[in-house]
């Protein structure tokens, strides 16, 4: 960002506050997603995985991070954190669904 | 623990010589290639045996926490006193090639 | 973010930092501080008596304070002193009194008596600001862990910004305006990085299980409980009887936990239903002796007729990793030149926050240098660099300043030095607006140096234990206060003379700009 000018354009502002939401909202669930994962996946204790999962979340919310200001445009952010959360979460709801009967 | 403090100092004095930049503006004169190689070689060597130190005398876990936190800081106090007082920095450097290993073999 | 990787992380970096660096200033200023809350805590309350430490004899006294005074209490808690706590501490559960059904006491160690000590928060108030920011529960922890996570953000893309990470890695250039500025920021970010990470990372831990559920929620179908339970080894302690039986003396246990572990130092005891057929004894290992909390380091006894019910279970790699990161975080382990490391490294890590602040401004304000008038936007931006750090500085001397002379006996006294933290902070944000800025920088340090160079003079007058009297008897908690509240004195002075000195005509070439005396205000918790 160079300069503060008021002339930048409305679209730019928008994309911009899309991208933080995709960052904070989108990386936070992608982030639950991924501890969730993990927990019911790895082949550990349930209280080890749960813990591993629990650990390694933030390098997940980390990496969303700056996916979502790192990628070319706005759309592809939210892409690049749903996406995967959707994964997760079927892989996730899927190992839930064989743990308990 | 003074002791490997002070031969990872010495490293990181060494390992800063080995940048043609510093040592033209530390010692002078441009350093010629084999001095470069070794300076980085005995650098890198001195931070290692720092290592190897701490480690035998404070096991993995404390050893490898005050190995990291004393590099920490010497390496800043390097860094930050070195446009003010360059020589003394160096005399500095060359006494805890000495006085380091010293310490280090009367505390282990 | 079109204009490539490394730009758009320049990006992130710039305004994260900005909208949290304020913030995250004053959580690494107090978390600095709390490295030395005890020697803190000592210094605000000189009336507790230090002691040659005996645990044997303390415990007895605690126990017996505690079936004199707590005998109907359903769970007992008795903290030992130890090399930096001077108390005895007992507390008990009841549910009537107290702050959140708990009532906390402190024991003289020799005599067993509470101790008549002025009402203050001490050290525990930065140690607890700096995560819990004085907001109600649990704002205050989510709102700081957070924070914690920008800043695990701004360390990351402030390394994948820094192009010559490895070049410039002994680079220090003072007495060139920004550029100095930039190479003293790179400097300290990249030279204690391995700190700075792990600080980080292990404030994210210390929280995560509140700030991330989901992955207990799931795999725990809601039992958040059974999560704790198999996590610290422990099974919930049995509910009592109700049939009267006395306790055990304590010092018997206490005897037995060194033959399990010779020289181990006791952290806590716990008692569950004391005096009752279903007491219970836990005796856990002082955080001071492993840098990881060790689950095997806690003895379950019986509290009827001291028998061994259980040690804590070895601890897995995922929970010594997690421990580990929590212990580094603590730093109880740390012995006295390593605390004073951590509190150098703290120090460090709040001057990367700062001098990131300071750039940030002082870049957009020489394009605007030749107007009358800096645009509001950036004028809020000094504005609120300089109240959230030559302020927060002025607020945690009036915090001590009111330790001194607020009465002893007043009522409340303790909110009351909270609230003088928070007023000289306010008054400093007011000073700020209607100053001009580098006059508003330069008297605020200047108020700074005279506030904590004059701390010992007003310590030693109120109390007689200035450093007349603590050097003499050794007393070196109370001493490094006292001298380290000079030396920040010191440091202030110098950095206010820097702003107070008339700064060069900002002239029409840059390079003349770029010369302007630089004000180093890298700030001494």
């Amino acid at each position: 960002m160079k300069s503060k000018a008021a002339g930048l354009p409305l679209s730019y502002r928008l994309a911009v506050a899309s991208r933080c939401l995709a960052a904070l909202l989108g990386g936070y669930l992608l982030a639950s997603m991924a501890s969730v994962c993990i927990a019911l996946l790895a082949p550990l204790s349930r209280v080890d995985a749960t813990l591993i999962g629990l650990l390694l979340s933030f390098i997940f919310y980390l990496l969303a991070f700056i996916w979502c200001f790192a990628c070319r445009s706005a759309w592809r952010a939210w892409l690049g954190v749903l996406l995967p959360s959707l994964l997760m979460a079927m892989a996730s709801g899927i190992a839930y669904w064989m743990k308990t009967p | 623990m003074l002791g490997i403090a002070l031969i990872g100092f010495a490293g990181f004095a060494a390992l800063c010589l080995a940048m043609e930049k510093h040592f033209s503006d530390l010692l002078g004169c441009k350093p010629r290639p084999q001095q470069v190689r070794l300076l980085r070689v005995a650098g890198w060597l001195l931070l290692m045996l720092s290592l190897v130190l701490s480690v035998h005398l404070r096991g993995w876990g404390h050893g490898l926490v005050e190995w990291i936190a004393v590099l920490m800081a010497g390496v800043t106090l390097w860094v930050f006193v070195l446009p003010y007082q360059p020589r003394l920095l160096l005399g500095l450097a060359a006494a805890s090639l000495v006085l380091g290993p010293l310490l280090a073999v009367l505390a282990g | 973010m079109k204009e490539g990787f490394r730009q758009a992380m320049a990006w992130l970096h710039t305004w994260t930092g900005l909208i949290f660096g304020w913030l995250l200033f004053a959580i690494f200023l107090t978390g600095t501080l709390s490295y030395f809350k005890e020697e803190i805590n000592h210094w605000s309350q000189p009336e507790v008596r230090r002691h040659a430490l005996d645990p044997v004899n303390s415990l007895g006294l605690a126990q017996r304070y505690l079936e004199a005074n707590a005998a109907h209490a359903g769970s007992w808690m008795i903290r030992l002193p130890n090399a930096r706590e001077a108390a005895l501490s007992v507390s008990w559960r009841d549910p009537e009194a107290g702050r959140r059904g708990f009532v906390s006491k402190s024991l003289d160690a020799q005599t067993g008596q509470p101790v008549e000590a002025r009402d203050s928060r001490g050290g525990e108030f930065f140690y607890r600001f700096h995560f819990q920011l004085e907001m109600p529960y649990p704002f205050g922890r989510w709102l700081s862990t957070f924070c914690a996570f920008i800043m695990l953000v701004g360390l990351v893309t402030g390394i994948i910004t820094h192009k010559k990470i490895f070049k410039e890695f002994f680079t220090f250039r003072p007495g060139k305006g920004q550029r100095s500025w930039l190479d003293g920021h790179n400097a300290i970010g990249v030279l204690v990085l391995p700190f700075h990470l792990m600080i980080s990372y292990s404030s994210l831990v210390l929280f995560m299980y509140m700030v991330m559920p989901a992955g207990i929620l799931a795999s725990y179908s809601g039992n958040t409980g059974d999560y704790f339970n198999e996590l610290f080894g422990r099974d919930d302690p049995p509910k009592a009887a109700n049939v009267a039986t006395p306790l055990v003396p304590l010092p018997t246990l206490y005897a037995k936990v060194q033959e399990q572990l010779p020289g181990a130092r006791i952290g806590y005891i716990q008692l569950h239903n004391p005096g009752d057929s279903n007491a219970q004894v836990t005796f856990t290992q002082a955080s001071a002796d492993n840098i990881a909390y060790k689950r095997s380091a806690k003895w379950t006894f019986d509290g009827t007729n001291g028998a061994l019910l259980s040690q804590g279970a070895p601890e897995s790699g995922a929970m010594a990793t997690a421990f580990s990161f929590a212990g580094l975080h603590m730093g109880n382990f740390a012995s006295p030149w390593l605390r004073w490391l951590y509190f150098v490294f703290g120090v460090a890590g709040t001057a990367v926050i700062g001098t990131g602040l300071v750039m940030w401004l002082g870049k957009r304000q020489l394009k605007h240098a030749k107007s009358e008038h800096m645009p509001s936007e950036l004028r809020l931006v000094e504005v609120l660099n300089i109240a959230s750090m030559s302020g927060l500085l002025l607020a945690v001397a009036g915090f001590f300043w009111a330790n001194r002379l607020v009465p002893v006996a007043l009522e409340g006294r303790a909110d009351w030095e909270v609230n003088a933290f928070f007023l000289a902070w306010l008054l400093s944000l007011v000073h700020a607006v209607l100053r001009p800025g580098r006059r508003a920088w330069g008297e605020q340090l200047a108020l700074g140096a005279l506030a904590f160079a004059l701390l010992p003079l007003v310590n030693g007058l109120t109390t007689g234990q200035g450093l007349d009297h603590s050097l003499q008897v050794g007393d070196w908690a109370m001493a490094g206060f006292d001298l380290t509240a000079l030396a920040v004195g010191l440091f202030l002075a110098w950095a206010a003379s820097t702003m107070l000195r008339a700064p060069k005509p900002v002239a029409k070439r840059a390079s003349r700009a770029a010369k302007k005396p630089t004000a180093d205000v890298v700030e001494v918790g």
